[in-house]
């Protein structure tokens, strides 16, 4: 879940380097923490958060797949 | 496999740069970007180079590759190889990320028609990918789309299709469509849609547009807006009205 999320917000960013991500795991529900440098956080969320949301859904899907649930969460 | 590290003054120049050096064409290179690259305050503090990672692929038995050679490249007119690189860089980007959700069995074959590029997953994490109303193949869509044009100047246009979804699709929004225009006809009253995004409000708009008798209007806010379509008084009630639908 973590490099998937990994993976997206680097090829939308400028600096990729910047970016970091955090699983913390639940029992039922993992959530992942997004940090971004503060230029590119425009760029993870998008027009009325569209990127985003996009994300969560590509998340969601790949949560239900391991019958887990997983939550985006961005990081100011 | 083996893999090689490229650098240029940005993504697009890495590749280039790949090309010329391995003498391959962009279909057989597998392209990861470690470092976009940026061009610093004014081009002057903080610049840094672009860094991509290269994995040559096996090469497709029926397909001819020695014809294009290093020498040859130059030749290419700039667009056309953008493109190609277009389409091979949405691809690999598009199966890394499903690599990673992760659907092994996924495979992506691509093709493109000028600057459209469609990308057609099969497998059997069909299901998974499509999700709801199409919701995860828009998801997929979308970030690929941004993925693929923020690294190329031209614009190009991403498709990503399961299951001839974006078909199946198609055909069930001017189905709806041809199914409340007859109701607006028949109750002589405004017809309304559920909200729908620009993509599928522009299908209805044009599946409607030749009927003389109906006209469609978007209602409401942000991205998603309903149509409403609404009979048009003149002519209808009159004994001419043979396009109607009811008649045949």
């Amino acid at each position: 879940m973590k490099d998937l999320i990994e993976y997206i917000a680097k090829a939308l960013v400028d600096k990729p380097a910047d970016v970091a991500v955090k699983e913390i795991e639940g029992e039922q529900t993992s959530v992942i923490e997004l940090k971004v440098a503060k230029e590119d956080l425009g760029k993870v969320i998008g027009k009325q958060g569209r990127t985003a949301r996009a994300m969560r859904t590509i998340l969601s899907a790949a949560s239900t797949k391991i019958k887990k649930r997983s939550l985006l969460e961005i990081i100011e | 496999m083996e893999s090689y590290e490229f650098q240029g003054k940005n993504t697009q120049d890495a590749i280039e740069h790949a090309r010329r050096e391995l003498g391959l064409p962009a279909e057989r290179m597998e392209i990861e970007i470690i470092e976009p690259g940026s061009a610093g305050i004014f081009g002057l503090v903080g610049g840094r180079k672009a860094k991509i990672r290269v994995k040559i692929k096996q090469e497709p038995p029926d397909e001819p590759v020695g014809e294009e050679s290093p020498s040859s490249i130059p030749s290419v007119k700039p667009s056309a190889q953008e493109t190609t690189e277009g389409v091979e860089f949405a691809r690999s980007s598009l199966e890394k990320i499903l690599s990673l959700i992760p659907v092994e069995t996924a495979q992506v074959k691509s093709e493109q028609t000028d600057g459209t590029i469609r990308l057609t997953i099969s497998g059997d994490s069909s299901g998974l990918l499509i999700g709801r109303r199409g919701k995860t193949l828009d998801a997929l869509q979308f970030i690929v789309n941004r993925i693929v044009n923020k690294v190329f100047e031209e614009r190009l246009q991403v498709i990503v299709d399961s299951e001839n979804y974006r078909q199946r699709h198609h055909d069930s929004i001017v189905d709806m469509a041809m199914k409340l225009s007859d109701k607006a006809k028949i109750s002589k009253k405004p017809v309304s849609t559920a909200p729908l995004n620009p993509y599928d409000r522009r299908l209805i708009h044009i599946a409607l547009r030749e009927d003389g008798e109906v006209e469609t209007k978007s209602r409401g806010d942000g991205t998603m807006k309903k149509i409403v379509i609404i009979p048009r008084k003149s002519s209808s009630g009159q004994p001419g009205r043979a396009r109607s639908r009811e008649d045949i």
